[in-house]
């Protein structure tokens, strides 16, 4: 027993190159990531930024007991399960759906054309992203000019301007950004799949439908099924930047998610511990959501990732 | 080779390793220590000359003009000058010492102020409305000096330039002064010289308002009649798409405080504060409001755009109407009054009424001022920030400020020290050189004395005083008391306060999209329900203590 504690030692010792480049990672994680989960005490604080942590009084389950009884609150569950539920059920499949497209092109020039320039909004970040989407959805902007020369509509229509407008716009400035960008992974899946497996395909009479559904979807499963984990387990998450530079006083019913009710309520209105205990709340719930999928996905697919 | 690559591992750990700590050690760098040093052994130094400097009863700012820098925050995203690179800014720096950065919030103001108090990098001086949250948390968090303290230490003389009465209103219960107010009125001040710090306006579009006959505009049947005849016949005009309406601040202040101080809705009835959101006179013109959105007369877009496209509009003299400040129209009247239709700029006319007719409660502006200046204990050389503070507010300060240097644009004349002509033109239709070149006048109003800098104040143009004469004239002197009842912080009335606050700004908008009346009402008595779950009663019995308080 002492002797295998030994070895690994001295094994750990020899690699010290090679551990030396994890430390730094794992001290970053620490730092951003652990020593903050101490912080999580201050929901069941009245904490005041200007005391010492732990001399701060103690309340119990005061703020959750105010946030659970917040109708702004349960509006902005709302606002985010179903920004979620388009995403999970729609969105999810979009960049799959172009990674395929995308691998049965044939001139390979115009492959790397098409992915670069999808891609490419990726880059441009959601404040500048979001700024330039304002215009455009604005009364004399560019989506109002077309919609009136195709004869769509009669008068400008304040998109922005209107709640009921806000996910839609949402989701698909999304997808705009971003499925470039989500499809890389896919393609580097398909990339990894052996040619083998396709020329045995051919031999055995496949067409290109054929290889593409039981050959090129079926090896991608895994990844498939593992990033539709983390997406389901993020649904109690949002795209914070995007929203944030979205919404305005006539969208904010449909606009506010638990992310920006927590920033609304903590940085804008100074309420620290109600917001970390919202926080501290949703943390456990998407917890048990990931544990949840995790379970599902082994019973169905056999793919894990915890 | 394998040593090669052992070293450059070591140094690429070694890297990430210092870029690590260099995010967890508050951004301390070497330089920010030796500077420190410095400012310590200038402290010392100063400490021996202090005392005499006390004695003497001095300024303190022309004891000591060593070079010195401070950060001074203002608490406006729109604030667009900087220091330096100008006459006045230069001058000051000469004269002074003290360098100046000016920093602006690039988003919320509060949710900055919030950042920088966790981080601890607040900025050495910082200029902040008293209407913002942060505000009282600046002084009860002890985040910054208490001036009166910094004034008895380093210089005394602050007490001869700051005036007593705005003293004794921006001390706090605790005793101490936390920070000195720009453009602050008192009553007896104002019922005195006349002048007063309104700008609450009801603006149109002077040629295109003539035009249609100058109609009434007061009461909601010629309200709407006037924007009917507008959308029928004016949609465009002179070669701009017309935006019917436009409301400073949209839900939250233009639709709310503003619009009821133009109906006259009293703010206390038999002393009893009185609940202005459920005036009879408030929820009709709000019904007005409704009927003309239905109808396609005004649209929302006021409550979406941003403060650029705001700006962009109304330099292109693109609003037909507007319940606006008219300070914040200034520019956009210069550059009207100056394009190819020189009579398109903005003109006050007298805007929606009660229906008794009282004339409106324009706020007059009050003690209060409108932005205050603080002193952040991250300063390191307080005693060059409050002789700073102090040289801004005395005369001679003012002077620096709004006038800049005798001899190049300002002259006496019969004693009086009077701004050069060609500045004067130059204010007038170049604000931009005038501002950025010379940084005269209003540039650097964080500190502006109004009553010792409007006597020197030129005569405006035209297009600027006629608006100004409309809110001066219906100023309601006595408002000033009013204001800012709402309580702060994070006690328990000013969290209801919020929420109340924050779920009107979101009602408005549905109440002025209503498909009907019956609708705009559903959704009123939804809101009075839920002002009244969220505890809407420890809100008006924190204003009524307030308010009684200071009429003791």
């Amino acid at each position: 027993m002492m002797n295998k504690a030994k070895k690994k030692m001295k094994l750990l010792i020899r690699q010290w190159q090679l551990q030396s480049m994890v430390w730094p990672g794992l001290l970053w994680m620490a730092v951003f990531s652990y020593i903050p989960l101490v912080y999580l005490v201050i929901s069941f604080m009245n904490y005041d930024i200007s005391v010492p942590l732990f001399q701060n009084e103690w309340v119990g389950l005061k703020h959750f007991k105010a946030f659970l009884a917040d109708d702004r609150f349960w509006r902005s569950v709302v606002n985010t399960l179903g920004m979620s539920a388009l995403k999970i059920c729609i969105g999810f499949f979009i960049p799959i759906f172009f990674a395929l497209l995308l691998n049965e092109m044939k001139s390979a020039r115009f492959k790397k054309v098409v992915q670069t320039i999808s891609y490419l909004p990726h880059f441009i970040s959601w404040a500048i992203f979001g700024g330039i989407l304002l215009n455009w959805l604005s009364e004399s902007g560019i989506i109002n000019q077309l919609m009136m020369a195709l004869h769509l509509q009669s008068r400008p229509v304040l998109y922005n301007g209107n709640p009921d407008y806000f996910w839609g716009i949402a989701f698909l400035s999304d997808i705009v950004k971003e499925t470039g960008w989500s499809a890389i992974i896919y393609l580097a899946a398909i990339a990894g799949i052996d040619p083998g497996l396709y020329e045995a395909a051919e031999l055995d009479g496949a067409n290109r439908w054929q290889k593409m559904r039981h050959i090129t979807l079926q090896c991608i499963r895994p990844t498939v099924a593992i990033l539709f984990i983390l997406q389901v387990s993020n649904c109690l998450g949002s795209n914070f930047d995007q929203i944030f530079f979205m919404k305005n006083s006539a969208n904010m019913p449909k606009a506010e998610t638990i992310d920006l009710y927590i920033y609304n309520m903590g940085l804008g209105q100074g309420r620290y511990s109600f917001s970390t205990s919202v926080l501290f709340f949703r943390s456990i719930i998407a917890f048990g959501l990931l544990q949840l999928c995790n379970f599902v996905s082994k019973k169905l697919t056999g793919e894990t990732i915890i | 080779m394998k040593k090669y690559k052992k070293i450059l591992a070591v140094l690429l750990c070694a890297g990430m390793l210092a870029s690590l700590a260099g995010c967890g050690g508050n951004g301390q760098s070497a330089e920010t220590v030796q500077e420190q040093d410095g400012a310590a052994a200038v402290q010392e130094e100063e400490t021996a000359e202090e005392s005499a400097a006390a004695e003497a009863d001095g300024p303190a700012w022309k004891k000591d003009t060593s070079p010195v820098d401070l950060t001074w925050f203002v608490g406006a995203s729109w604030y667009p000058y900087t220091w330096g690179n100008n006459l006045v800014s230069e001058n000051i720096t000469e004269k002074t010492g003290v360098n100046v950065e000016i920093v602006t919030p690039t988003g919320d103001v509060n949710e900055e102020l919030s950042l920088m108090m966790i981080s601890g990098d607040l900025p050495d001086l910082i200029s902040l409305g008293s209407w913002e949250t942060s505000y009282n948390k600046l002084y009860e968090g002890g985040y910054v000096y208490s001036l009166n303290e910094l004034a008895d230490e380093y210089d005394p003389y602050f007490y001869q330039v700051v005036d007593g009465s705005i003293i004794k209103w921006h001390t706090k219960e605790d005793g101490n002064l936390y920070c000195v107010p720009n453009d602050a009125y008192g009553e007896e001040q104002m019922a005195q010289t006349g002048m007063t710090a309104a700008t609450q306006t009801f603006l149109v579009r002077k040629d295109l308002y003539e035009e249609m006959g100058s109609p009434d505009m007061t009461t909601p049947e010629g309200f709407l009649e006037a924007l009917r005849q507008l959308k029928e016949n004016y949609s465009t005009y002179k070669g701009v798409n017309i935006t019917p309406f436009y409301a400073q601040g949209g839900s939250g202040y233009g639709l709310s405080t503003f619009l009821q101080n133009f109906l006259a809705v009293p703010y206390e009835k038999d002393g009893e504060i009185y609940d202005r959101t459920t005036d009879p006179d408030y929820l009709e013109w709000l019904k007005t409001l409704r009927q003309a959105y239905e109808e396609g007369l005004i649209g929302i877009d006021y409550l979406v755009d941003s403060d650029d496209q705001v700006t962009e509009k109304a330099n292109n003299g693109q609003y037909f109407c507007m319940l606006r400040e008219w300070s914040g129209m200034q520019e956009a009247n210069t550059i009207l009054a100056q394009s190819e239709n020189p009579d398109s700029y903005y003109i006050a006319i007298d805007g929606p009424s009660g229906k008794n007719g009282d004339a409106p409660l324009i706020f007059p502006g009050s003690l209060d001022g409108w932005m205050s200046c603080f002193i952040s204990k991250n300063c390191e050389n307080p005693d060059r920030a409050i002789a700073f503070l102090t040289y801004m507010c005395s005369e001679e300060g003012q002077r620096d400020v709004f006038l800049g240097v005798e001899g190049e644009t300002y002259d006496y004349v019969d004693g009086v020290p009077t701004m050069k002509p060609e500045f004067v033109e130059m204010m007038n239709s170049d604000l931009e050189t005038f501002s950025n070149t010379y940084g005269l006048g209003d540039t650097y109003w964080m500190l502006r004395n109004s009553v010792i800098v409007d006597q020197w104040r030129p005569e405006k143009p035209e297009y600027i005083k006629q608006m100004y004469d409309w809110a001066n004239s219906h100023a309601y002197i006595a408002g000033g008391i009013y204001n800012n009842l709402e309580p702060t912080g994070d006690s328990d009335a000013a969290i209801a306060a919020t929420r109340v606050n924050q779920k009107w700004e979101e009602v408005l908008p549905e109440l002025i999209t209503a498909g009907s009346d019956e609708e705009f009402d559903r959704i009123f008595e939804e809101f009075i329900q839920a002002r009244d779950s969220y505890d809407y009663d420890s809100v008006v019995a924190y204003k009524q203590q307030l308010l009684d308080a200071r009429k003791g």
